[in-house]
Protein backbone atom coordinates (compact mmCIF):
# COMPACT_ATOMS: atom_id res chain seq x y z
CA UNK A 1 0.00 0.00 0.00
CA UNK A 2 3.24 2.23 0.87
CA UNK A 3 4.78 1.38 -1.82
CA UNK A 4 1.77 1.95 -4.27
CA UNK A 5 1.44 5.98 -3.10
CA UNK A 6 4.61 6.39 -3.24
CA UNK A 7 5.39 5.19 -6.84
CA UNK A 8 2.17 6.92 -7.49
CA UNK A 9 3.30 10.25 -5.94
CA UNK A 10 6.58 10.13 -7.85
CA UNK A 11 4.82 9.76 -10.96
CA UNK A 12 2.63 12.47 -10.66
CA UNK A 13 5.71 14.91 -9.97
CA UNK A 14 7.07 13.63 -13.44
CA UNK A 15 4.25 13.18 -15.37
CA UNK A 16 2.18 16.27 -14.42
CA UNK A 17 4.78 18.69 -13.20
CA UNK A 18 8.95 18.02 -14.59
CA UNK A 19 7.49 17.19 -18.38
CA UNK A 20 5.30 19.89 -18.40
CA UNK A 21 6.95 22.87 -18.41
CA UNK A 22 4.43 25.32 -19.08
CA UNK A 23 1.95 23.97 -16.29
CA UNK A 24 5.24 24.47 -13.75
CA UNK A 25 6.10 27.97 -15.41
CA UNK A 26 2.63 28.93 -14.94
CA UNK A 27 1.83 27.40 -11.17
CA UNK A 28 5.22 29.06 -9.56
CA UNK A 29 4.80 32.21 -11.91
CA UNK A 30 1.23 33.04 -11.34
CA UNK A 31 1.32 33.63 -7.88
CA UNK A 32 4.26 36.11 -7.96
CA UNK A 33 2.50 38.15 -11.33
CA UNK A 34 -0.56 38.65 -9.46
CA UNK A 35 1.03 39.89 -6.03
CA UNK A 36 3.38 42.60 -8.16
CA UNK A 37 0.32 43.69 -10.20
CA UNK A 38 -2.06 43.78 -7.62
CA UNK A 39 0.39 45.65 -5.18
CA UNK A 40 0.85 48.26 -7.68
CA UNK A 41 -2.52 48.69 -8.74
CA UNK A 42 -4.12 49.09 -5.20
CA UNK A 43 -1.58 51.29 -3.27
CA UNK A 44 0.99 53.98 -3.83
CA UNK A 45 4.52 51.80 -2.89
CA UNK A 46 6.03 49.12 -2.16
CA UNK A 47 6.41 49.63 1.38
CA UNK A 48 2.11 50.25 2.15
CA UNK A 49 -0.20 47.51 3.79
CA UNK A 50 -1.66 45.89 1.07
CA UNK A 51 1.06 43.80 0.14
CA UNK A 52 1.15 42.20 4.03
CA UNK A 53 -2.78 41.75 2.65
CA UNK A 54 -2.13 40.60 -0.77
CA UNK A 55 0.99 37.55 0.17
CA UNK A 56 -1.54 35.69 2.45
CA UNK A 57 -4.67 36.72 0.34
CA UNK A 58 -2.94 35.07 -2.98
CA UNK A 59 -1.40 31.82 -1.34
CA UNK A 60 -5.18 31.20 0.26
CA UNK A 61 -6.83 31.63 -3.29
CA UNK A 62 -4.08 29.24 -4.31
CA UNK A 63 -5.54 27.10 -1.90
CA UNK A 64 -8.90 27.29 -3.46
CA UNK A 65 -7.86 26.80 -6.78
CA UNK A 66 -5.95 23.47 -5.98
CA UNK A 67 -8.93 22.24 -4.66
CA UNK A 68 -10.76 22.86 -7.83
CA UNK A 69 -8.92 22.43 -10.39
CA UNK A 70 -5.98 20.63 -9.26
CA UNK A 71 -8.10 18.07 -7.64
CA UNK A 72 -11.64 18.50 -9.00
CA UNK A 73 -11.18 19.46 -12.55
CA UNK A 74 -8.07 16.59 -12.88
CA UNK A 75 -10.37 14.04 -11.76
CA UNK A 76 -13.09 15.11 -14.30
CA UNK A 77 -10.32 14.86 -16.81
CA UNK A 78 -8.78 11.88 -15.99
CA UNK A 79 -12.97 10.19 -15.92
CA UNK A 80 -13.44 11.94 -18.96
CA UNK A 81 -9.91 10.22 -20.22
CA UNK A 82 -11.01 6.56 -19.50
CA UNK A 83 -8.02 6.94 -17.13
CA UNK A 84 -9.90 6.34 -13.97
CA UNK A 85 -12.20 3.27 -15.40
CA UNK A 86 -8.51 1.64 -15.83
CA UNK A 87 -6.86 2.13 -12.42
CA UNK A 88 -10.51 0.70 -11.06
CA UNK A 89 -9.80 -2.43 -12.44
CA UNK A 90 -6.42 -2.53 -10.44
CA UNK A 91 -6.35 -3.32 -6.83
CA UNK A 92 -5.13 -0.02 -5.89
CA UNK A 93 -7.92 1.71 -3.37
CA UNK A 94 -9.23 4.38 -4.33
CA UNK A 95 -7.89 6.33 -1.31
CA UNK A 96 -4.52 5.80 -2.19
CA UNK A 97 -5.03 7.21 -5.93
CA UNK A 98 -7.02 10.28 -4.22
CA UNK A 99 -4.22 10.51 -1.46
CA UNK A 100 -1.21 11.34 -4.06
CA UNK A 101 -3.08 13.49 -6.25
CA UNK A 102 -3.37 15.53 -3.17
CA UNK A 103 -0.23 15.18 -1.65
CA UNK A 104 1.05 16.16 -5.72
CA UNK A 105 -1.13 19.50 -5.29
CA UNK A 106 -0.05 20.25 -1.59
CA UNK A 107 3.61 19.90 -2.35
CA UNK A 108 2.81 22.29 -5.38
CA UNK A 109 0.93 24.46 -2.87
CA UNK A 110 3.83 24.65 -0.79
CA UNK A 111 6.31 25.40 -3.24
CA UNK A 112 4.00 28.22 -4.73
CA UNK A 113 3.65 29.93 -1.16
CA UNK A 114 7.54 29.85 -0.39
CA UNK A 115 8.27 31.69 -3.89
CA UNK A 116 5.90 33.92 -2.71
CA UNK A 117 7.01 34.29 1.03
CA UNK A 118 10.16 35.14 -0.67
CA UNK A 119 9.11 37.53 -3.14
CA UNK A 120 6.86 38.96 -0.49
CA UNK A 121 9.97 39.63 1.75
CA UNK A 122 12.42 40.80 -0.41
CA UNK A 123 10.65 43.07 -2.23
CA UNK A 124 7.49 44.08 -0.50
CA UNK A 125 8.74 43.42 3.23
CA UNK A 126 6.25 41.84 4.26
CA UNK A 127 6.95 39.10 6.99
CA UNK A 128 6.03 36.03 8.06
CA UNK A 129 5.41 36.44 12.26
CA UNK A 130 2.74 34.01 13.13
CA UNK A 131 3.20 30.39 14.83
CA UNK A 132 4.67 28.42 11.86
CA UNK A 133 2.34 25.07 13.69
CA UNK A 134 -0.67 27.39 13.63
CA UNK A 135 0.11 28.61 10.24
CA UNK A 136 0.52 24.81 8.89
CA UNK A 137 -2.59 23.77 11.04
CA UNK A 138 -4.87 26.25 9.07
CA UNK A 139 -3.18 26.07 5.88
CA UNK A 140 -3.86 22.29 6.28
CA UNK A 141 -7.76 22.76 7.43
CA UNK A 142 -8.07 25.11 4.28
CA UNK A 143 -6.83 22.29 1.52
CA UNK A 144 -8.95 19.71 3.42
CA UNK A 145 -11.89 22.20 2.75
CA UNK A 146 -11.39 22.93 -0.61
CA UNK A 147 -10.03 19.55 -1.84
CA UNK A 148 -13.26 17.88 -0.25
CA UNK A 149 -15.66 20.77 -2.15
CA UNK A 150 -13.23 20.88 -5.51
CA UNK A 151 -14.14 17.07 -5.51
CA UNK A 152 -17.72 17.62 -5.88
CA UNK A 153 -17.45 19.18 -9.29
CA UNK A 154 -14.95 16.26 -10.30
CA UNK A 155 -17.96 14.09 -9.25
CA UNK A 156 -20.90 16.10 -10.93
CA UNK A 157 -19.38 17.12 -14.08
CA UNK A 158 -19.87 14.42 -16.47
CA UNK A 159 -17.32 16.08 -18.62
CA UNK A 160 -13.95 18.00 -18.27
CA UNK A 161 -14.91 21.06 -20.26
CA UNK A 162 -18.07 21.36 -17.57
CA UNK A 163 -15.66 20.91 -14.97
CA UNK A 164 -13.44 23.73 -16.05
CA UNK A 165 -16.63 26.10 -16.31
CA UNK A 166 -17.82 25.19 -12.73
CA UNK A 167 -14.13 26.08 -11.30
CA UNK A 168 -13.40 29.09 -13.18
CA UNK A 169 -17.32 30.30 -12.51
CA UNK A 170 -15.97 29.34 -8.64
CA UNK A 171 -12.70 30.56 -8.48
CA UNK A 172 -12.69 33.61 -10.22
CA UNK A 173 -15.38 35.92 -8.61
CA UNK A 174 -14.78 34.05 -4.85
CA UNK A 175 -10.75 35.68 -4.95
CA UNK A 176 -12.25 38.37 -5.38
CA UNK A 177 -15.44 38.12 -2.95
CA UNK A 178 -13.27 36.25 -0.27
CA UNK A 179 -10.69 39.20 1.21
CA UNK A 180 -8.27 37.05 -1.10
CA UNK A 181 -7.37 40.09 -3.87
CA UNK A 182 -9.77 43.36 -2.33
CA UNK A 183 -10.51 43.44 1.41
CA UNK A 184 -14.32 43.27 1.63
CA UNK A 185 -14.52 45.76 3.92
CA UNK A 186 -14.87 48.23 0.80
CA UNK A 187 -18.71 46.40 -0.33
CA UNK A 188 -21.26 47.90 2.28
CA UNK A 189 -21.85 46.45 5.52
CA UNK A 190 -24.65 43.83 4.89
CA UNK A 191 -22.41 42.63 1.66
CA UNK A 192 -19.29 42.02 3.66
CA UNK A 193 -21.31 40.09 6.49
CA UNK A 194 -22.59 37.95 3.59
CA UNK A 195 -19.27 36.91 2.23
CA UNK A 196 -18.50 36.42 5.73
CA UNK A 197 -20.38 33.42 5.24
CA UNK A 198 -17.97 31.84 2.50
CA UNK A 199 -15.21 28.73 3.80
CA UNK A 200 -12.96 31.00 1.04
CA UNK A 201 -13.57 34.42 3.54
CA UNK A 202 -13.14 32.19 6.82
CA UNK A 203 -10.18 30.29 5.49
CA UNK A 204 -8.27 33.61 3.81
CA UNK A 205 -9.42 35.84 6.96
CA UNK A 206 -8.07 33.41 9.52
CA UNK A 207 -5.26 32.45 7.42
CA UNK A 208 -3.82 35.90 6.91
CA UNK A 209 -4.31 37.24 10.50
CA UNK A 210 -2.81 34.24 11.43
CA UNK A 211 0.37 34.72 9.44
CA UNK A 212 1.29 37.92 8.63
CA UNK A 213 -0.82 39.69 12.12
CA UNK A 214 0.36 37.16 14.35
CA UNK A 215 -2.62 36.32 15.77
CA UNK A 216 -3.36 32.99 17.63
CA UNK A 217 -5.42 30.66 16.22
CA UNK A 218 -6.90 29.83 19.26
CA UNK A 219 -9.28 33.13 18.54
CA UNK A 220 -10.50 31.54 15.54
CA UNK A 221 -12.41 29.21 16.97
CA UNK A 222 -15.61 29.74 14.90
CA UNK A 223 -13.83 29.98 11.83
CA UNK A 224 -12.24 26.73 12.62
CA UNK A 225 -15.62 24.82 13.22
CA UNK A 226 -16.85 26.29 10.41
CA UNK A 227 -13.92 24.89 7.81
CA UNK A 228 -14.41 21.85 9.21
CA UNK A 229 -18.40 21.57 9.02
CA UNK A 230 -17.72 22.71 5.31
CA UNK A 231 -14.94 19.59 4.87
CA UNK A 232 -16.92 16.84 6.11
CA UNK A 233 -20.06 17.98 3.98
CA UNK A 234 -18.04 18.12 1.03
CA UNK A 235 -16.09 15.27 1.24
CA UNK A 236 -19.70 13.61 2.22
CA UNK A 237 -21.39 14.57 -0.89
CA UNK A 238 -18.39 13.81 -2.72
CA UNK A 239 -17.96 10.38 -1.56
CA UNK A 240 -21.58 9.79 -2.28
CA UNK A 241 -21.40 11.00 -5.36
CA UNK A 242 -18.53 10.39 -6.95
CA UNK A 243 -17.99 7.97 -9.99
CA UNK A 244 -15.17 6.20 -11.41
CA UNK A 245 -16.86 5.41 -14.85
CA UNK B 1 -13.80 -28.11 -12.02
CA UNK B 2 -16.22 -25.42 -11.57
CA UNK B 3 -16.06 -22.79 -14.66
CA UNK B 4 -14.43 -19.90 -14.04
CA UNK B 5 -16.82 -17.53 -15.32
CA UNK B 6 -20.52 -17.76 -15.27
CA UNK B 7 -23.07 -15.38 -16.81
CA UNK B 8 -26.99 -16.10 -16.11
CA UNK B 9 -29.61 -14.77 -17.62
CA UNK B 10 -27.75 -11.47 -17.42
CA UNK B 11 -29.61 -7.78 -18.67
CA UNK B 12 -28.22 -4.35 -19.42
CA UNK B 13 -30.86 -1.85 -20.01
CA UNK B 14 -29.97 2.04 -20.84
CA UNK B 15 -33.57 3.61 -20.54
CA UNK B 16 -35.23 2.41 -23.10
CA UNK B 17 -32.14 0.56 -24.96
CA UNK B 18 -31.69 -2.98 -24.07
CA UNK B 19 -27.57 -3.64 -24.78
CA UNK B 20 -27.89 -6.99 -23.31
CA UNK B 21 -30.97 -9.29 -23.14
CA UNK B 22 -31.19 -12.70 -21.13
CA UNK B 23 -27.35 -13.24 -21.91
CA UNK B 24 -26.13 -16.72 -20.29
CA UNK B 25 -22.97 -18.45 -20.92
CA UNK B 26 -19.92 -20.70 -19.02
CA UNK B 27 -16.23 -20.72 -19.73
CA UNK B 28 -14.50 -23.42 -17.90
CA UNK B 29 -10.98 -23.35 -17.10
CA UNK B 30 -8.83 -23.14 -19.03
CA UNK B 31 -10.67 -22.02 -22.23
CA UNK B 32 -10.53 -19.25 -25.16
CA UNK B 33 -13.73 -18.05 -25.10
CA UNK B 34 -14.56 -15.73 -28.03
CA UNK B 35 -17.87 -13.43 -28.39
CA UNK B 36 -18.10 -12.23 -31.81
CA UNK B 37 -20.83 -10.17 -32.93
CA UNK B 38 -20.87 -6.43 -35.02
CA UNK B 39 -20.19 -3.21 -33.29
CA UNK B 40 -22.71 -2.58 -30.92
CA UNK B 41 -23.96 -6.03 -30.55
CA UNK B 42 -23.33 -6.17 -26.69
CA UNK B 43 -20.05 -7.53 -26.59
CA UNK B 44 -18.50 -4.58 -24.39
CA UNK B 45 -20.96 -4.54 -22.45
CA UNK B 46 -21.30 -7.90 -21.43
CA UNK B 47 -17.34 -7.94 -20.92
CA UNK B 48 -17.99 -4.76 -18.58
CA UNK B 49 -20.38 -6.63 -16.31
CA UNK B 50 -17.82 -9.28 -15.52
CA UNK B 51 -14.63 -6.94 -14.62
CA UNK B 52 -16.96 -4.64 -12.68
CA UNK B 53 -17.03 -1.24 -14.77
CA UNK B 54 -20.71 -1.99 -15.38
CA UNK B 55 -23.92 -2.78 -13.25
CA UNK B 56 -25.79 -5.63 -14.76
CA UNK B 57 -30.15 -4.39 -14.61
CA UNK B 58 -30.50 -8.01 -13.63
CA UNK B 59 -29.50 -11.18 -14.01
CA UNK B 60 -26.20 -13.14 -12.15
CA UNK B 61 -22.28 -13.02 -12.91
CA UNK B 62 -19.50 -14.84 -11.17
CA UNK B 63 -16.38 -14.84 -11.83
CA UNK B 64 -13.60 -16.81 -10.20
CA UNK B 65 -16.43 -17.68 -8.04
CA UNK B 66 -16.47 -14.62 -7.24
CA UNK B 67 -19.75 -11.66 -7.68
CA UNK B 68 -17.83 -8.55 -9.69
CA UNK B 69 -20.79 -6.35 -8.35
CA UNK B 70 -20.33 -6.64 -4.87
CA UNK B 71 -17.64 -4.09 -3.99
CA UNK B 72 -15.57 -6.74 -1.60
CA UNK B 73 -15.90 -9.69 -3.93
CA UNK B 74 -14.38 -7.21 -6.62
CA UNK B 75 -11.78 -5.98 -4.12
CA UNK B 76 -10.81 -9.69 -4.02
CA UNK B 77 -10.88 -10.39 -7.71
CA UNK B 78 -9.06 -7.99 -8.60
CA UNK B 79 -6.07 -8.91 -8.12
CA UNK B 80 -6.90 -11.97 -10.06
CA UNK B 81 -8.05 -10.48 -13.08
CA UNK B 82 -5.94 -8.80 -16.54
CA UNK B 83 -8.04 -6.74 -19.04
CA UNK B 84 -7.37 -4.74 -22.12
CA UNK B 85 -9.95 -2.54 -22.73
CA UNK B 86 -10.49 -1.09 -26.58
CA UNK B 87 -8.96 2.04 -25.32
CA UNK B 88 -6.99 2.60 -22.84
CA UNK B 89 -6.14 5.93 -22.05
CA UNK B 90 -2.79 6.53 -19.75
CA UNK B 91 -1.29 9.26 -19.07
CA UNK B 92 0.07 11.21 -21.86
CA UNK B 93 3.37 12.39 -20.15
CA UNK B 94 4.21 8.78 -19.16
CA UNK B 95 6.82 6.91 -20.58
CA UNK B 96 6.41 2.77 -21.00
CA UNK B 97 8.99 1.76 -18.68
CA UNK B 98 7.07 3.84 -15.48
CA UNK B 99 3.62 2.66 -16.91
CA UNK B 100 4.53 -0.70 -16.34
CA UNK B 101 6.43 0.12 -13.11
CA UNK B 102 3.17 1.90 -12.27
CA UNK B 103 1.24 -0.99 -12.74
CA UNK B 104 3.44 -3.46 -11.22
CA UNK B 105 3.02 -1.50 -7.60
CA UNK B 106 -0.40 -1.47 -8.11
CA UNK B 107 -0.62 -5.36 -7.82
CA UNK B 108 2.42 -5.55 -5.39
CA UNK B 109 4.62 -7.10 -7.57
CA UNK B 110 8.19 -6.37 -8.30
CA UNK B 111 8.09 -4.62 -11.76
CA UNK B 112 9.21 -6.48 -14.82
CA UNK B 113 8.85 -3.85 -17.33
CA UNK B 114 12.20 -4.62 -19.66
CA UNK B 115 10.81 -8.48 -19.71
CA UNK B 116 7.19 -7.33 -20.48
CA UNK B 117 8.12 -4.54 -23.15
CA UNK B 118 9.84 -7.48 -25.01
CA UNK B 119 6.96 -9.56 -25.19
CA UNK B 120 4.84 -7.08 -26.86
CA UNK B 121 7.44 -5.72 -29.10
CA UNK B 122 8.48 -2.52 -27.11
CA UNK B 123 12.11 -3.48 -25.95
CA UNK B 124 13.11 -0.50 -28.17
CA UNK B 125 10.66 1.85 -26.77
CA UNK B 126 10.86 1.75 -23.31
CA UNK B 127 11.68 5.55 -22.61
CA UNK B 128 9.22 6.74 -25.33
CA UNK B 129 6.21 8.74 -24.13
CA UNK B 130 2.81 8.05 -24.12
CA UNK B 131 1.99 10.97 -26.60
CA UNK B 132 4.39 9.81 -29.15
CA UNK B 133 3.25 6.35 -29.17
CA UNK B 134 0.49 4.75 -31.91
CA UNK B 135 -2.47 3.50 -31.27
CA UNK B 136 -1.49 0.56 -31.94
CA UNK B 137 1.59 0.92 -29.84
CA UNK B 138 -1.01 1.99 -27.06
CA UNK B 139 -2.49 -1.21 -27.16
CA UNK B 140 0.31 -3.76 -27.11
CA UNK B 141 1.28 -1.88 -23.92
CA UNK B 142 -2.28 -2.24 -22.34
CA UNK B 143 -1.93 -5.65 -23.27
CA UNK B 144 1.39 -6.10 -21.43
CA UNK B 145 0.00 -4.45 -18.24
CA UNK B 146 -3.18 -7.08 -18.55
CA UNK B 147 -0.60 -9.63 -18.34
CA UNK B 148 2.23 -8.41 -15.96
CA UNK B 149 0.21 -9.37 -12.64
CA UNK B 150 0.48 -13.03 -14.25
CA UNK B 151 -3.78 -13.29 -13.78
CA UNK B 152 -5.84 -16.03 -13.63
CA UNK B 153 -8.57 -14.32 -16.13
CA UNK B 154 -7.81 -12.63 -18.96
CA UNK B 155 -10.33 -9.89 -20.32
CA UNK B 156 -9.40 -8.49 -23.98
CA UNK B 157 -11.86 -6.33 -25.39
CA UNK B 158 -11.58 -5.98 -28.72
CA UNK B 159 -7.36 -6.78 -28.31
CA UNK B 160 -6.47 -6.41 -31.85
CA UNK B 161 -8.68 -3.12 -33.17
CA UNK B 162 -6.38 -0.81 -34.51
CA UNK B 163 -3.58 -3.09 -34.49
CA UNK B 164 -0.98 -3.39 -37.24
CA UNK B 165 -0.11 -6.83 -38.77
CA UNK B 166 2.51 -6.73 -36.13
CA UNK B 167 0.43 -5.95 -33.16
CA UNK B 168 -2.37 -8.98 -34.03
CA UNK B 169 0.78 -11.17 -34.64
CA UNK B 170 2.11 -10.54 -30.94
CA UNK B 171 -1.30 -10.59 -29.21
CA UNK B 172 -1.41 -14.07 -30.91
CA UNK B 173 1.18 -15.38 -29.94
CA UNK B 174 0.64 -13.99 -26.42
CA UNK B 175 -2.64 -15.71 -26.00
CA UNK B 176 -1.38 -19.08 -27.59
CA UNK B 177 1.16 -18.95 -24.80
CA UNK B 178 -1.60 -18.08 -22.24
CA UNK B 179 -3.41 -21.20 -23.66
CA UNK B 180 -0.34 -23.51 -23.01
CA UNK B 181 -0.24 -21.73 -19.59
CA UNK B 182 -3.55 -22.84 -19.24
CA UNK B 183 -5.40 -19.40 -18.38
CA UNK B 184 -8.86 -18.54 -19.03
CA UNK B 185 -9.72 -15.38 -21.77
CA UNK B 186 -12.34 -13.97 -22.55
CA UNK B 187 -12.29 -12.09 -26.05
CA UNK B 188 -14.47 -9.82 -28.11
CA UNK B 189 -13.93 -9.60 -31.40
CA UNK B 190 -15.79 -8.38 -34.87
CA UNK B 191 -12.74 -9.79 -36.32
CA UNK B 192 -14.02 -13.45 -37.63
CA UNK B 193 -10.43 -14.49 -38.58
CA UNK B 194 -9.52 -13.46 -34.69
CA UNK B 195 -12.41 -15.61 -33.48
CA UNK B 196 -11.84 -18.81 -35.78
CA UNK B 197 -7.99 -18.78 -35.19
CA UNK B 198 -7.90 -18.33 -31.22
CA UNK B 199 -11.14 -19.34 -29.83
CA UNK B 200 -12.01 -22.68 -28.45
CA UNK B 201 -15.27 -21.51 -27.88
CA UNK B 202 -17.64 -18.94 -29.55
CA UNK B 203 -20.75 -16.54 -28.85
CA UNK B 204 -22.09 -15.27 -31.58
CA UNK B 205 -24.17 -12.05 -30.80
CA UNK B 206 -26.54 -10.08 -32.28
CA UNK B 207 -28.75 -7.41 -30.36
CA UNK B 208 -27.53 -8.08 -27.00
CA UNK B 209 -28.45 -11.81 -27.07
CA UNK B 210 -26.76 -14.98 -28.52
CA UNK B 211 -27.66 -16.47 -31.63
CA UNK B 212 -25.25 -19.47 -31.83
CA UNK B 213 -22.46 -21.10 -29.84
CA UNK B 214 -19.91 -23.77 -30.00
CA UNK B 215 -16.49 -24.60 -31.41
CA UNK B 216 -15.47 -23.03 -34.55
CA UNK B 217 -15.46 -26.14 -36.43
CA UNK B 218 -18.74 -26.94 -35.16
CA UNK B 219 -20.42 -24.00 -36.28
CA UNK B 220 -18.76 -23.95 -39.90
CA UNK B 221 -20.43 -27.41 -39.66
CA UNK B 222 -23.79 -26.63 -38.25
CA UNK B 223 -24.29 -23.16 -39.70
CA UNK B 224 -21.95 -22.96 -42.58
CA UNK B 225 -23.61 -24.58 -45.40
CA UNK B 226 -22.90 -26.75 -48.54
CA UNK B 227 -18.80 -26.60 -49.74
CA UNK B 228 -19.43 -25.65 -53.52
CA UNK B 229 -17.51 -26.09 -56.20
CA UNK B 230 -18.25 -24.12 -59.60
CA UNK B 231 -17.43 -24.69 -62.77
CA UNK B 232 -17.70 -23.20 -66.20
CA UNK B 233 -16.49 -25.09 -69.10
CA UNK B 234 -17.66 -25.15 -73.02
CA UNK B 235 -19.49 -28.68 -73.38
CA UNK B 236 -19.77 -29.31 -70.07
CA UNK B 237 -22.66 -31.20 -68.64
CA UNK B 238 -22.66 -32.79 -64.94
CA UNK B 239 -22.82 -36.35 -65.99
CA UNK B 240 -24.54 -39.29 -64.04
CA UNK B 241 -21.23 -40.15 -62.55
CA UNK B 242 -21.12 -36.87 -60.66
CA UNK B 243 -24.57 -37.06 -59.58
CA UNK B 244 -23.28 -38.73 -56.44
CA UNK B 245 -21.04 -35.62 -55.17
CA UNK B 246 -24.09 -33.60 -54.58
CA UNK B 247 -26.62 -30.90 -56.23
CA UNK B 248 -26.26 -29.34 -59.16
CA UNK B 249 -27.50 -26.27 -60.25
CA UNK B 250 -26.91 -24.06 -63.09
CA UNK B 251 -26.52 -20.44 -63.62
CA UNK B 252 -25.87 -18.78 -66.96
CA UNK B 253 -22.67 -20.57 -68.52
CA UNK B 254 -21.69 -21.80 -64.85
CA UNK B 255 -22.69 -25.18 -62.93
CA UNK B 256 -22.71 -25.23 -59.50
CA UNK B 257 -22.08 -28.30 -57.13
CA UNK B 258 -23.21 -28.36 -53.68
CA UNK B 259 -21.58 -31.20 -51.74
CA UNK B 260 -21.34 -31.91 -47.99
CA UNK B 261 -18.19 -34.22 -48.74
CA UNK B 262 -14.63 -32.65 -49.34
CA UNK B 263 -14.68 -30.11 -51.92
CA UNK B 264 -11.19 -30.91 -52.93
CA UNK B 265 -12.04 -34.08 -54.41
CA UNK B 266 -15.15 -33.35 -55.62
CA UNK B 267 -13.21 -30.87 -57.74
CA UNK B 268 -10.72 -33.57 -58.61
CA UNK B 269 -13.83 -35.38 -60.09
CA UNK B 270 -15.47 -32.62 -61.64
CA UNK B 271 -12.12 -31.79 -63.83
CA UNK B 272 -11.33 -35.03 -64.97
CA UNK B 273 -14.81 -35.52 -66.38
CA UNK B 274 -14.45 -32.44 -68.24
CA UNK B 275 -11.05 -33.22 -69.32
CA UNK B 276 -12.60 -36.76 -70.59
CA UNK B 277 -15.47 -35.04 -72.16
CA UNK B 278 -13.05 -33.06 -74.28
CA UNK B 279 -14.64 -29.67 -72.54
CA UNK B 280 -12.49 -26.35 -72.34
CA UNK B 281 -12.37 -25.30 -68.66
CA UNK B 282 -13.41 -21.05 -68.74
CA UNK B 283 -13.15 -20.73 -64.82
CA UNK B 284 -13.15 -23.28 -61.69
CA UNK B 285 -14.01 -22.15 -58.26
CA UNK B 286 -13.81 -24.20 -55.00
CA UNK B 287 -15.01 -22.50 -51.76
CA UNK B 288 -14.77 -24.35 -48.51
CA UNK B 289 -17.39 -23.25 -45.63
CA UNK B 290 -15.87 -20.34 -43.25
CA UNK B 291 -17.14 -18.88 -40.14
CA UNK B 292 -17.80 -16.16 -41.97
CA UNK B 293 -20.62 -17.88 -43.83
CA UNK B 294 -21.96 -19.36 -40.38
CA UNK B 295 -22.25 -15.60 -39.30
CA UNK B 296 -23.98 -14.73 -41.69
CA UNK B 297 -26.48 -17.79 -42.03
CA UNK B 298 -27.08 -17.19 -38.55
CA UNK B 299 -27.53 -13.57 -38.16
CA UNK B 300 -28.65 -12.88 -41.79
CA UNK B 301 -25.69 -10.23 -41.68
CA UNK B 302 -22.24 -9.39 -42.28
CA UNK B 303 -20.16 -8.19 -39.39
CA UNK B 304 -18.71 -5.44 -41.25
CA UNK B 305 -21.38 -3.00 -41.24
CA UNK B 306 -20.17 -1.67 -44.70
CA UNK B 307 -20.29 -5.06 -45.95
Amino acid sequence: MLRMFLVQTKMNFVWYFRRDGEMMFWTLAMPVFFLVLFSFAFSTGPNSGSSAFLVPGIIGAQVLSSGFWGVGVMLATFREKHLLRRVYLTPMPPAVFFASLVVYRVALLVAQATILVTVGALVFHVHIVGNPLEIVAILLLGTATFVSLGTIIGALARTTESANNIASVLTVPLAFLSDAYVPIDRFPHAVSSALRLLPSTQFIDTFRDVSVYGQSLAHYGAWIALLVLWTVVGTAISARTFRWV
Amino acid sequence: MADAIVVERLVKRYGTLTAVDALSFAVPHGTIFGLLGRNGAGKTTTLECCIGLNQPTSGAVRVLDLDPTQPRELARLRPRIGVQLQATSLPEKANVREVLELYAAYYGIAPRAAEMAARVGLDDKLDRQIAQMSGGEQQRLALALALQHDPEVLFLDEPTAGMDAFGRRILWTEVERLRAAGKTIVLTTHYIEEAERLCDRICMIQRGAIVADGTPADLVARYGGDATVTIAADGFTPGADLQHLGTWTKAGAQWKLATRGEPGLALAAVVTDANTAGAKITSLDMHRPTLEDAFIAITGETIEETG
